[in-house]
C-alpha cells in the first residue's frame, strides 16, 4: 500500500442502518425473552412483567422483527437485490479467502488475503445464514401464536423445536458477528459505518474490500 | 388411597409445560388455567379427568395419576389376593400400536395371553359387562318409553330422553354443570363398575372364593375411569367394585417392563363365567356403539321379532353430533310402529345445547349417547399417544 | 475530502437474484404450510382406523346382540333373577345401578346400612 488514499465511502445508507438497528434491538429482546421461556428463568420473565406479559412482548417484538426487514426490502428492492447478488456470488477469491479465513482466525497464517467485494466471503456466508434463520424463525413463530388452537400437536412441537434451535444458532452467529464488527482490532472500524454515520475510510476499504473499491473508483 | 384421585384429580400438568397453550383449546370444560407463555395448571374442581389434554400435549408434559406401582403390582405380588382383570373394547384395537402394529389391529387374544403372563389369576373381559349394561340400560330405556306412552305399570321409570351413563367424564360434567339433567341419565353403572360388582359377587360364588380376597383390576382406554373406580358409592357388592385401573399405555409399559415379546404371543381366550362377549359389546369402544348395541337389543325386545340386519349405519360416523330415527314395531302396542329418535354426541363440548333443549322440553329424542372423547373410547385419554403427520 | 458512493439501481442479474430469493422465501413458507396442513389432516386418522378395527371385530363375532350372550343368559338365570331371565331385577338393580350428584351421600348410607334388603331397591 504505497499511495495514501484519501476520502470516505458511504457504505450503509440511512434506511439500511435504521433497519439494522430495529432488527438488532428486536433480536435482543426476542433472544432474552426466548431464553427466559426455554429455561424457565423467572428473573428474565419478571423484567417484562411476568411470563404472560413477557410472551406478549416476545410476540409483538416478533411482529417488528418481521415487518422491519420486509418493509426495508419493499422500499429498497434495488439495494436488497444488489446485496443478494453480492452474497450469493462466490468467486475464486472468495474460496481463497475462506481457506485462510481472511486471516481472522488465530493459528491460521494468511500471507496474502485475496481482494474482496463489498462483503468478504465470511460476511457473505453470515448474510445467507441470517436470512435463512430469520425465515425459519418467522414461519415457525407465527403458527405457534396464531394457530396454536388448531395445529396438530406434532406440528406444534416441530415449530417449537425449529424455532428454538434456529434461535440458538442465530444467537451464536450474531455473537460472532458482533465480535468481528465491534471488538476485533482488524475489523472494528466497520462498527461506525453500520451503527453510526454510515461511512468507512477509503483507505480501509481499499485494503479490506479491494474489488469493491476498484468498482467505486470506476463509477467516479 | 381413595381420596388421592377424588381430591387431587387424575390429570396433572408437569413442570415440563412449555406454556404453548394448545391444551386450553382441547379442554371441554375450561379447566386448564394459564395464558400463552404461562405454565398451565388444572383446576381440579372443573376437570372431568378425560385426559384429552394429555394425549394432545405437544411436549408430553401432562401426566395421569398411576395406580400401577401402588396398587396393581402390590396386589399381583400378594399371594393372598386373587387378582382378576377386565379390558375395555377400545384397548384391543390400540394396544398393538405400542408394539409397532397399525392402529385398529385386533390384539384381543394376545392381550389375554400377556395379562396371564403378567400374573393375573383370571383374565375376563369388560365386553361381558358391556353386554350386561345393554340388557340393563336398554330395558331401562324401554321402561322409560312405556312410561312416556302411558303404558300402565311403568310409572316409576324415569323421564325421557335417557342419556347414557358409560362415560365417567360425561357423568362428572353433568353433575358439575347440569344437576337438573341427572334424572335423565341412565341409572345403569358403567360396564367397568358392573364388572367390578359382578366379580365380587357372582364370580366369587362361581369360583367359591371369599369376595374379600378378590382384587378387581381394569385396563381402560381412559383416565376418567381411575376417578370413577375411586368414587365412594361403588360398594354395592359389599366391597369396592373395582380396586384399580390402568390405562392402555400403562399396560403396554408393564408388558415391556416384564420383557414379554407381545407380538409373538400365542392367541388365548378369556376365562369362563364373565369373559364372553358379543359384537354389540365390542362396538362400545366407538362413538355410536352403545347406541347401536342398545338398538339391536331394544328392537328385538320391543318387537318380539328377530332383527335381520344388525348394522345400524345411521348411527355410525365420527361427526361430533349425529341423529337418527329408527322405526321399531312394538308388540306391546299391537304392532304399532314407534319412531325411536336417537342422538349421538362425541365431545362433551357439544352437549350443552342438547341438554338445554331437554331442560326446556324442546327435545324429541328418546335416547342420547354422550361420549366425552372425539370418536369415542378408542380416542380416550388413556390410549397410546399418536403423532401422525402424514 | 472525497466521498465515494455506490451506484443506485440494479442490473438484470441483480434483479433476478433479489426476486429469486423472495420466490424461495414464498416457496419455503408454502412447503412448511403444506407440512402443517398435512399434519392437521393426518393427526386424526388413527381414530377412524381404530373404529374400523372395532367394527370389523364386531362383524366377525358369532353373536352380535348382547342378550344372546350365553354367559349373560346364565348370570340372569343363576344369579340376578334366579330361574328366569328378568332384566332390571331387584338384585340387578342393587348391584348394577347407581345414583348421581347430590343423591350419592344418602345412597352410600343406604348401601352401608346393615341387613338391608335387596328388594328395597325396586324403583329408582
Amino acid at each position: 500500500m504505497s499511495e495514501e488514499i484519501k476520502g470516505k465511502i458511504l457504505k450503509h445508507d440511512t434506511q439500511t442502518r435504521t433497519m439494522h438497528w430495529i432488527h438488532l434491538l428486536a433480536f435482543i429482546i426476542l433472544g432474552l425473552t426466548g431464553i427466559g421461556f426455554y429455561w424457565d428463568i423467572a428473573g428474565i420473565a419478571n423484567i417484562f412483567g411476568g411470563p404472560a406479559n413477557a410472551s406478549l412482548v416476545h410476540r409483538w417484538t416478533g411482529v417488528i422483527f418481521t415487518l422491519g426487514p420486509t418493509l426495508y426490502i419493499l422500499l429498497n428492492f434495488d439495494r436488497f437485490s444488489r446485496f443478494v447478488d453480492t452474497i450469493s456470488t462466490f468467486t475464486r477469491n472468495d474460496f481463497a479467502w475462506l481457506k485462510t479465513m481472511g486471516g481472522y482466525v488465530p493459528f491460521i497464517k494468511a500471507e496474502h488475503t485475496p481482494p474482496q467485494e463489498k462483503y468478504n466471503a465470511g460476511q457473505k456466508i453470515l448474510g445467507g445464514l441470517i436470512i435463512a434463520g430469520c425465515l425459519l424463525i418467522i414461519i415457525t413463530g407465527f403458527p405457534m401464536w396464531l394457530w396454536r388452537d388448531m395445529l396438530s400437536s406434532a406440528f406444534l412441537a416441530l415449530c417449537y423445536n425449529i424455532h428454538f434451535w434456529t434461535a440458538m444458532i442465530m444467537i451464536l452467529l450474531v455473537a460472532g458477528h458482533f465480535f468481528l464488527a465491534a471488538i476485533h482490532p482488524k475489523s472494528r472500524v466497520e462498527f461506525a459505518s453500520m451503527m453510526l454515520d454510515g461511512y468507512v475510510d477509503a483507505q480501509v476499504t481499499a485494503h479490506h474490500n479491494a474489488k469493491w473499491f476498484t468498482q467505486l473508483q470506476k463509477i467516479e | 388411597m381413595s381420596t388421592a384421585v377424588l381430591n387431587n384429580g387424575v390429570i396433572h400438568v408437569s413442570d415440563q409445560c412449555k406454556a404453548c397453550d394448545h391444551c386450553t383449546s382441547i379442554c371441554p370444560t375450561g379447566a386448564i388455567q394459564g395464558r400463552l407463555g404461562e405454565k398451565h395448571h388444572i383446576e381440579i374442581r372443573k376437570c372431568i379427568n378425560c385426559g384429552q389434554c394429555l394425549i394432545n400435549c405437544p411436549f408430553g408434559a401432562i401426566d395421569d395419576f398411576s395406580m400401577v406401582n401402588e396398587r396393581i403390582r402390590k396386589a399381583l405380588d400378594n399371594p393372598h389376593q386373587f387378582v382378576v382383570v377386565q379390558e375395555a373394547p377400545a384397548v384391543r384395537v390400540a394396544l398393538g400400536e405400542e408394539f409397532g402394529l397399525a392402529p385398529g389391529t385386533n390384539v384381543k387374544n394376545k392381550m389375554y395371553a400377556a395379562l396371564r403372563k403378567l400374573g393375573f389369576d383370571k383374565v375376563y373381559d369388560t365386553e361381558f359387562a358391556a353386554d350386561l349394561t345393554i340388557t340393563e340400560e336398554g330395558t331401562e330405556l324401554i321402561h322409560r318409553v312405556f312410561n312416556a306412552l302411558g303404558v300402565p305399570g311403568f310409572e316409576h321409570a324415569g323421564p325421557l330422553p335417557q342419556f347414557t351413563s358409560c362415560c365417567p367424564a360425561w357423568v362428572k360434567y353433568a353433575e358439575d354443570n347440569y344437576p337438573q339433567i341427572l334424572p335423565h341419565i341412565s341409572t345403569a353403572k358403567s360396564p367397568q363398575q358392573m364388572f367390578g360388582a359382578v366379580s365380587k359377587t357372582y364370580l366369587a360364588e362361581k369360583l367359591s372364593l371369599d369376595p374379600g380376597t378378590i382384587y378387581s383390576v381394569s385396563v381402560m382406554p381412559c383416565t376418567a375411569k381411575k376417578y370413577e373406580c375411586d368414587r365412594p358409592e361403588f360398594i354395592a357388592s359389599g366391597y369396592k367394585d373395582v380396586d384399580a385401573v390402568m390405562t392402555t399405555r400403562e399396560l403396554a409399559q408393564m408388558i415391556k417392563t416384564a420383557g414379554i415379546d407381545f407380538v409373538n404371543l400365542p392367541d388365548e381366550r378369556a376365562d369362563q363365567f364373565i369373559g364372553s362377549s358379543t359384537g354389540a359389546a365390542t362396538i362400545f369402544g366407538v362413538t355410536g356403539g352403545v347406541m347401536e348395541a342398545a338398538l339391536r337389543t331394544a328392537y328385538e325386545v320391543l318387537s318380539g321379532e328377530a332383527l335381520g340386519k344388525v348394522d345400524f349405519q345411521a348411527v355410525r360416523g365420527l361427526d361430533p353430533v349425529r341423529e337418527a330415527v329408527v322405526e321399531v314395531p312394538v308388540k306391546a302396542l299391537g304392532g304399532k310402529t314407534l319412531p325411536v329418535s336417537v342422538c349421538i354426541v362425541t365431545g362433551t363440548r357439544y352437549v350443552a345445547p342438547i341438554i338445554e333443549d331437554v331442560l326446556a322440553d324442546r327435545s324429541n329424542y328418546h335416547f342420547i349417547e354422550v361420549m366425552n372423547c372425539p370418536g369415542g373410547c378408542i380416542n380416550g385419554g388413556g390410549q397410546p399417544i399418536r403423532r401422525d403427520t402424514y | 475530502m472525497h466521498i465515494f458512493a455506490e451506484k443506485a439501481g440494479m442490473t438484470r442479474r441483480q434483479f433476478l437474484k433479489g426476486s429469486g430469493l423472495l420466490a424461495v422465501t414464498v416457496i419455503v413458507s408454502g412447503i412448511f404450510a403444506k407440512i402443517g396442513i398435512d399434519a392437521f389432516a393426518a393427526g386424526d386418522n388413527y381414530i377412524a382406523q381404530r373404529a374400523a378395527g372395532l367394527y370389523s371385530l364386531d362383524e366377525k363375532m358369532a353373536l352380535r346382540k348382547s342378550h344372546e350372550n350365553p354367559e349373560i343368559i346364565e348370570i340372569y338365570r343363576e344369579f340376578l333373577s334366579p330361574g328366569e331371565e328378568k332384566y332390571l331385577s331387584a338384585k340387578a338393580h342393587h348391584l348394577l345401578h347407581t345414583k348421581y350428584g347430590k343423591n350419592i351421600p344418602a345412597f352410600i348410607e343406604e348401601l352401608k346400612a346393615p341387613g338391608q334388603n335387596e328388594n328395597s331397591h325396586e324403583a329408582a
